[in-house]
């Protein structure tokens, strides 16, 4: 709460509204209330009065002879009792005032504004709000880790602080966990903040800054410092976040008419080490697998990429392979600056299961060692079980969806990766889509209702979706019921269907997608005689979501393929039919791979998901008997906490917060094998080219307080600049001393009452 | 208790044979203890003045009559009975009272009993009711019928209007033309000032003057507290005061009348007796009566 006030200046005092110049600096004065909640307190102000309007009330009537003696006196005395009275009414009145008020903890800022702009103005008693980023490039230094600096950093500030100041520590590892209450022990938030070592999540800037402005409103003080601690990793503040930025940069800006540096405006304070940002790192950033769905005894590739994030080419450095702790491979590497390199490791699994990928830099002494690791869980299967639902209720490869079906399961041994059903649209039920990881909707005209439900929640409980188009497909009951303006299942709405005068022939848009990992080389001539004559063209414009993928265009750049994310699912659709009515896709031989490699993408996806990040929590949703317990471990082999908890409506065994990365081992009694989890860094977290104060000036809007050392910090940052105190003190010492006014008056009064106190005998008293 | 009977405890039972003295000789036409100064119907002729209205007519002298055609009233020298005027404050601040009985009626049983004192001893009294005017007027007599006139008068007094005692004072001055006595009754609640000149122009007028200033405990203790609405009984306006706010303040201007009457009575030489109606009447008769 807010009370601005006119400050009388010397001579060159300005007009505007509770400003004034000094010394040439505009400056403003402010009084605060610390303590608004208490704000009703104020109607006790009326106390006195009300109580004199009832005493007044309470009027007695008396018959009196010796009326002229009162009318003598009030000719005389009238002002004087009328005076009397209203001093006595003003001044019990201002010691409920005076005390009401000291409740409410006034605070009179009196402040440089310009100062106030930039940030740096102290106000009075601070909340501050420690904003650490331990993610874990900070943890990458040569001499020592960058977050042993940021820890410096951030002691020399709370040294700024005085009593009476109040510090929340918010660390970007913490994120999402339960907000506590600002202390004013300063001493014990210093030695917590000694005591932090950084941790291994990513960072996000604008998510601290979020996290820190609500943590605000939790403090009571009324200047308000939002203390950045980083170590200024360029890619932590996610610069091309400008929808996230635009958003904080709102909320740090407040009101119009917010006062600078209140918890309404508050100052932001950058304390990064000098020279943060080190550029020169080798880390293992992805393993991927050459194809989407891995099969049990079939042989695999495993490409393991290693980044150079430096300005050198690295030195020969080792990657090595382990497959459930077992090595596979290693290989030499020797990445050029700014470049990576894929090491493939050729592998076999021998049984359907989970497994776990760790590749190492090994003998590779690096600035961050956290990145020189990297681990992936891999499921592997038998097969994939696969619906295909065709639009026209017969057999053979006429049907909409036979091309398919040959393509997946040619042997119809079910010895492959795909365990295949088709089925007429007709037989389509709910109940089906639990038993199958994959849908194909293959020219559908009409879903029921229901069924289109179903499907959507089969998509965001982690299946996968492919649709094909066709003759048959109603652009307007697509729309309407399975698009729904792109909140449906459909990953976009449809546009016309064209048949162009001359048939397109499809391009890949970007080969390191997994869907096109089984064309390797050739890629080029499979799609010539791949001619798509009629299509539909997808609405891509009417859906703005970055999950939004195009995979396939065609020479007259309208989008063939696209998949869409939708919650933890994948939904791929193909603009024109999956058989031969409007393409002749289905019978080019570059058919076989891509339908392989889109339905292996959208039965490869594992729910919960086992590939993690640093701070995420595994969620294993059991089949069978859920009363058995299950035990768990992390990486170092010690036991991981599980508690019984629910995903999607089944039960679930749920870990704590996985802080460390690696492979994480469940033991479920009801499987023949460990379930195996991966917890990865984000790839970005190696890449540590430092933020440039400009950038950072640029995404706040205004150039906060930046301080790169603790002697900056302290030069200002004193505490013993501060302009402003609280006024508590002043009221109640003022209310004392009008209890002290007031007693000297009822005392006056009650004398001058006792000298009219009743005689023993009145007779005597006269004679005498 | 009627007044003839309060009379009968207050002042014979505990009075006995108590008589008024005047302190100087007063003009009578009845022989009694006191000296006269002015001729009288004695004895001793002492020669003719002209006939009053209200002389009797078994004084005038027919032979002056019948020689010159003139009233002429005998007139000797002799010693006269006392003549007494009591003045009766009927104004409506004499009807306040806190105690058993208010100041009015403490005034009256004051007065009845002074009455009968003097017509006991064979002294002529005569009875003043009055407020802003004279309301009865009985001329002095010594007659016991007189007393019971006094009584009846007195019974029938009762408080109203507003006081103005220094008109009514004066307007008595000029019709009471013999020396004698004239007894004040009366809270005296006036202007200071002008009550003041009023019985100095009695005292010019050679009047001895008494005055019982008849007043309640209250009126001097004010013992009033918290908001109080004041109601006067003289058309005042009301006042709402907290009274003990005020008290201090209203003592104050209450004894400083009291001071100016005290010293107005001492510098004209006029006995001043003040009544509390919380007192015994036979205490203020004793103190008056022997008081030198």
């Amino acid at each position: 709460m807010l009370l601005r006030t006119e400050v009388r200046a010397p001579a060159t005092a300005s007009p505007d509204y509770g400003y004034y110049r000094r010394g040439g600096e505009r400056r403003l004065a402010v009084i605060e209330f610390l303590n608004p909640v208490l704000f009703g307190g104020l109607f006790a102000v009326s106390a006195p009065i009300i109580i004199h309007l009832l005493h007044r009330r309470k009027i007695k009537q008396v018959d009196w002879g010796a009326m002229r003696f009162l009318l003598e006196m009030m000719a005389k005395r009238r002002r004087r009792l009328f005076l009397d009275e209203l001093l006595l009414l003003l001044v019990r009145t201002l010691i409920i005032a005076a005390i009401a008020i000291a409740m409410l903890r006034p605070a009179l800022n009196r402040r440089n504004v310009q100062a106030g702009a930039s940030g740096l103005a102290r106000q009075g008693r601070t909340a501050a709000v420690l904003l650490i980023d331990d993610s874990v490039s900070a943890s990458a230094g040569r001499a020592q880790p960058a977050f042993e600096s940021m820890k410096k950093l951030a002691l020399a500030y709370l040294e700024s602080l005085a009593p009476g100041d109040e510090v929340s520590v918010v660390q970007m590892s913490q994120l999402g966990a339960t907000a506590s209450d600002p202390i004013f022990d300063l001493e014990g938030v210093k030695s917590s903040v000694a005591n932090l070592k950084p941790g291994y999540v990513a960072t996000d800037i604008p998510a601290l800054l979020d996290a820190g402005l609500s943590q605000l409103k939790r403090h009571i003080n009324p200047g308000a410092e939002l203390v950045l601690v980083t170590d200024g990793r360029k890619d932590g503040w996610r610069p091309d976040d400008k929808v996230r930025w635009d958003e904080l940069r709102e909320r740090l800006r407040g009101p119009n008419n917010a006062v600078p540096g209140t918890r309404q405006r508050p100052s932001v304070i950058l304390l990064s080490p000098a020279g943060a940002g080190i550029d020169d790192n080798l880390a293992i950033t992805s393993i991927l697998m050459d194809r989407t769905l891995v099969s049990a005894g079939r042989p695999a590739t495993a490409r393991v990429v290693v980044a150079n994030f430096g300005k050198q080419a690295s030195r020969a450095a080792t990657v090595q392979l382990s497959v459930n702790g077992q090595i596979v491979g290693t290989k030499q590497v020797s990445v050029p600056a700014g470049g990576e390199l894929e090491s493939a490791f050729p592998c076999t699994f021998p049984t359907p299961g989970s497994y776990g990928l760790e590749a190492a830099l090994v003998n590779h002494q690096d600035l961050l060692p956290a990145d020189d690791r990297r681990a992936l869980s891999l499921q592997v299967e038998s097969s994939v079980p696969v619906l295909l639902v065709d639009g026209q209720v017969s057999q053979g490869l006429e049907t909409k969806l036979g091309f398919l079906e040959y393509a997946l399961d040619p042997e119809r041994e079910e010895r492959g990766p795909f365990k295949v059903t088709r089925i007429p649209i007709t037989q389509l039920r709910p109940s089906l889509l639990q038993e199958n990881r994959v849908v194909v909707l293959g020219d559908a005209r009409v879903l029921e209702p229901a069924m289109v439900d179903a499907l959507e929640r089969f998509v965001v409980g982690g299946g996968g979706v492919l649709v094909g188009l066709g003759p048959d497909t109603d652009r307007e009951l697509v729309n309407r019921y399975w698009a729904r303006n792109g909140e449906g299942f459909l990953p976009c709405p449809l546009a016309n269907a064209l048949t162009p005068p001359k048939p397109a022939i499809p391009t890949v848009i970007s080969l390191v997608h997994p869907v096109f990992s089984g064309f390797g080389a050739r890629n080029d001539e499979a799609w010539k005689a791949a001619k798509v004559r009629s299509y539909f063209k997808l609405d891509l414009k009417s859906v703005k979501s970055p999950d939004l993928d195009p995979l396939l265009k065609m020479d007259n750049d309208d989008v063939l393929v696209a998949e869409r994310r939708r919650g933890l699912g994948l939904v791929t659709l193909v603009a024109t039919s999956l058989n031969a009515d409007w393409t002749e896709l289905p019978v080019q031989a570059a058919f076989v791979p891509l339908m392989r490699g889109i339905v292996g993408r959208l039965g490869s996806f594992v729910t919960p998901p086992r590939n993690l990040q640093p701070g995420e929590q595994i969620i294993y949703a059991r089949v069978k008997d859920p009363t058995r317990a299950m035990q768990g471990e992390d990486p170092a082999g010690k036991p991981l906490a599980l508690a019984a908890g629910a995903w999607e409506g089944r039960d679930a065994i749920v870990s704590e917060p996985l802080l460390t990365p690696g492979i994480y081992t469940l033991h479920d009694p009801n499987e023949p094998g460990p379930i195996r989890c991966a917890v990865a860094l984000a790839p970005a977290e190696s890449a540590l080219a430092p933020v440039t104060d400009r950038e950072i000036a640029q995404a706040f809007d205004r150039q906060p307080g930046i301080f790169h050392s603790a002697e900056q910090v302290a030069a200002n940052l004193d505490p013993a600049r501060r302009q402003s105190a609280e006024l508590w003190r002043w009221l109640l010492v003022g209310a004392l001393g009008f209890i002290f006014l007031e007693t000297l008056m009822t005392r006056r009064e009650a004398a001058g009452s006792a000298r009219g106190e009743p005689r023993l005998n009145p007779a005597i008293n006269s004679r005498q | 208790m009627s007044l003839l009977q309060t009379v009968q405890q207050e002042v014979i039972e505990r009075l006995g044979n108590l008589s008024i003295t005047a302190r100087q000789a007063v003009e009578s036409v009845l022989a009694g203890q006191h000296r006269s100064v002015r001729r009288g119907l004695s004895v001793e002729f002492a020669g003719h003045r002209e006939y009053q209205p209200g002389d009797d007519l078994r004084h005038l002298d027919w032979l002056v009559w019948a020689r010159s055609d003139r009233y002429d009233v005998r007139q000797y020298e002799e010693e006269t009975k006392l003549r007494a005027t009591i003045i009766l404050d009927t104004s409506g601040s004499m009807g306040y009272g806190s105690a058993r009985q208010s100041k009015l009626e403490y005034a009256r049983a004051l007065a009845a009993a002074l009455g009968f004192l003097m017509i006991r001893q064979s002294d002529a009294v005569g009875l003043v009711t009055c407020d802003t005017a004279i309301r009865q007027f009985l001329p002095p007599s010594s007659t016991m019928g007189q007393y019971l006139n006094i009584l009846s008068v007195l019974e029938s007094a009762a408080a109203g209007n507003e006081t103005s005692l220094a008109a009514v004072l004066n307007d008595i001055a000029e019709r009471i033309t013999r020396r004698g006595l004239v007894i004040l009754v009366t809270d005296a609640f006036d202007d200071p000032k002008a009550f003041l000149n009023a019985v100095q122009y009695l005292r010019y007028r050679k009047q001895e003057v008494w005055l019982f200033q008849v007043l309640d405990p209250q009126e001097q203790v004010f013992p009033f507290k918290g908001m109080i609405e004041f109601v006067g009984l003289e058309n005042e306006p009301r006042l709402k005061l907290d009274g003990d706010r005020v008290r201090a303040h209203y003592r104050s201007v209450f004894e400083e009348h009291q001071r100016q009457i005290k010293s107005g009575c001492h510098a004209a030489r006029v006995q001043l007796q003040t009544c509390w109606t919380d007192e015994e009447l036979s205490s203020v008769l004793i103190r008056a009566l022997t008081s030198p």
